[in-house]
């Protein structure tokens, strides 16, 4: 079982794809970081045309962004969605401002966080993709599955093998992101910010925000939650490209039905927020670190522990599809 | 009762419906080459693939070395090594890579047994190299090692000099028959050629339609010669064989065809003669699979 699995991990090396997405990651994360210390930098010049202020510390330009929201809400222009919204944004901008937590100042930590957010519903998904869309269905449109499966070894061998790899692989990818974002967004933003506290844990007890469960950890702490919720959904991530991968026979159509769902289930997010079932969608569920910042959330009736629910049962079901369809299916290329 | 190597029991598969294999029998025995001959589409290719486990049964046994495929696959399916279609390799690693890969998936396949089977096949100076630069022969001597790492009872070929040049063929076949020769493997190839047919098995069974028509010696299929006459009254001739040579013909467009040792062509002749038939010419020519099959339809006959 070992061999097998060492065979499909080295299968994927040769393939070049943890360079594709190394690449990929050091590009994203070099242009993201550095844009967030570029705005960082307009907005404290923007700070210092309107204050005429020499001090630009974090504090006062909480306080000017408190200030403007606060104006935003009296314009009636804005929905009530976005009133909603802005509410949430102006209650935490309180609370950090009163318990000392440094929201505005760019930070290595504060940057893997953000990456990380910004990912999971569409970047991380899509590595992911690039990884292991081809496992089973390149083996067919390369006919290389009647090799593979004329050996020794019984089916449900070489589609577990192949699982664990690519589960392995996920893991190693998840590393790789929270390694090349740490270590490229230090070219940019000088702040490692490892060590200052974070806020975490805010929920809502009848649509108003409440801070009676927040709690405050190190910067370190949440960084590594954050990236241990993305590591759960890298997961689920690989167990429905498995399935999918498992179910046709190119290549091409395993990326493309993987994607139409991703994209297709943001659409309905948005569209089709108030039905009921668009929150059993598994693309509803994937962005579980909205759930640490306390957010808007646009489907309701959500909470972690739903989601992860949620995407536990898309998971176990893809795996159960996957050896189920694949310990019956004639090979015919 | 001799030992069979593969045993294929009324096997039948139905796809989508459709029985594209019907009550399929035949045995092979240790140290034989058996040809599977058939027009493309006669099922040849889907019966294979269920010897080697790629597609199932839908009823009926296959057993390998005596391991029934479908209750003890994996001794069973380590008997056997196969190219199924085109040999398909991964082309993003060099020939050698390959069989290791594959090589690591059987029990006590060394590195010696490897690099012995790229020799076999006359494929050292190139196994280092990445696949997609090879050529087809190449692609096919790799693939054929491939199905000897592990040392297989038997080898199952679907129709191997596909897309081979001649030289290639010629080199494959003396392959085959060293292998067979030296370490008393058995073959089973499929082939819609019936001069390959001809030219490496002892034993053939021809398929059409998904149904064995036909089982036989290669010997003994090709021994006699196809006649054709072209006579006045071809169905008076067929009488004639039937009645005083005990011989079965058939008539095909107009002409009557019979199958007939060479030195008996002459006393027919007189016959047709004396009875009166006008003979406007006869021809002998060897059989080709063409024949065969017109043959075989006409008598619908059934081994």
């Amino acid at each position: 079982m070992i061999t097998l699995i060492r065979n499909e991990i080295y299968k994927t090396l040769l393939k070049k794809k943890i360079i594709l997405i190394t690449i990929l990651l050091i590009l994203f994360v070099g242009l993201f970081s550095y844009g967030e210390n570029y705005i960082y930098n307009q907005r404290i010049n923007a700070f210092l045309e309107e204050s005429n202020q020499g001090d630009y510390s974090w504090e006062n330009i909480a306080n000017q962004r408190l200030e403007r929201l606060k104006k935003n809400l009296e314009s009636s222009y804005i929905p009530e969605r976005g009133i909603k919204s802005i509410k949430i944004q102006i209650e935490q901008l309180e609370y950090f401002i009163d318990n000392n937590i440094n929201p505005v100042t760019p930070s290595v930590a504060r940057f893997n966080v953000e990456f990380v957010k910004q990912s999971v519903t569409l970047f991380l998904p899509l590595l992911i993709i690039i990884l292991g869309a081809d496992l089973i269905s390149g083996e067919f449109s390369d006919k290389t599955i009647k090799v593979l499966l004329t050996r020794a070894v019984p089916r449900w061998k070489i589609l577990m093998s192949k699982l664990i790899a690519l589960l392995i692989m996920t893991t190693l990818i998840i590393l790789l992101m929270a390694l090349i974002s740490t270590t490229v967004s230090r070219l940019f933003i000088d702040r490692l910010g490892f060590d200052e506290p974070v806020a975490t844990g805010f929920q809502f007890v009848n649509g108003e925000l409440s801070t009676g469960s927040v709690i405050r950890i190190t910067s370190l702490k949440y960084t590594l939650l954050n990236y241990s919720l993305a590591w759960f959904v890298a997961l689920v991530m690989s167990a429905i490209t498995f399935m999918i991968s498992t179910l046709v026979k190119s290549v091409g159509s395993a990326i493309g039905i993987i994607m139409a769902s991703l994209i297709g289930g943001q659409f309905l997010q948005f569209f089709l927020s108030d039905w009921v079932m668009v929150k059993y969608f598994y693309v509803t569920n994937l962005d579980l670190t909205k759930y640490l910042t306390g957010s808007y959330q646009q489907v309701e009736g959500m909470s972690l522990v739903f989601s992860v629910l949620v995407l536990s049962a898309w998971a176990i079901a893809s795996i159960l599809i996957s050896f189920f369809v694949f310990l019956r299916k004639d090979i015919l290329v | 009762m001799t030992h069979k190597i593969l045993s294929v029991k009324d096997v039948t598969k139905i796809i989508n419906q459709k029985k594209i294999i019907k009550d399929i029998s035949l045995e092979i025995s240790q140290g034989e080459i058996y040809g599977f001959l058939g027009p493309n589409g006669a099922g040849k290719s889907t019966t294979l693939r269920m010897i080697v486990g790629l597609t199932r049964p839908t009823s009926g046994d296959i057993t390998i070395s005596g391991y029934s495929i479908t209750k003890d696959y994996v001794k069973a399916m380590a008997n056997v090594g196969c190219i199924i279609e085109e040999p398909t390799l991964y082309e993003y690693m060099s020939g050698l890579k390959n069989l290791e890969i594959l090589g690591s998936m059987s029990n006590n396949v060394s590195k010696k047994d490897i690099i012995e089977a790229v020799e076999l096949v006359g494929m050292t100076h190139r196994m280092n190299d990445q696949v997609k630069t090879y050529s087809m022969g190449m692609k096919q001597r790799i693939g054929l090692a491939q199905a000897l790492i592990h040392q297989p009872k038997l080898l199952i070929l679907d129709e191997p000099t596909n897309g081979l040049d001649p030289q290639g063929i010629y080199k494959f076949r003396q392959i085959i028959k060293s292998l067979v020769k030296d370490k008393g493997i058995s073959v089973l190839l499929s082939s819609h050629l019936i001069s390959e047919i001809q030219l490496m098995c002892d034993k053939v069974a021809i398929i059409n339609k998904g149904k064995i028509i036909k089982k036989a010696r290669v010997e003994d299929l090709l021994l006699s010669n196809r006649i054709s006459w072209v006579l006045d009254l071809p169905k008076k001739g067929k009488t004639i064989l039937k009645e005083q040579f005990n011989i079965e013909s058939s008539i095909i467009e107009n002409k009557l065809f019979a199958n007939i040792e060479e030195h008996l062509i002459e006393a027919v002749n007189s016959v047709f003669i004396n009875e009166g038939l006008k003979i406007k010419y006869v021809s002998t020519k060897k059989k080709t699979l063409e024949d065969l099959f017109l043959e075989l339809t006409a008598y619908k006959a059934i081994d």
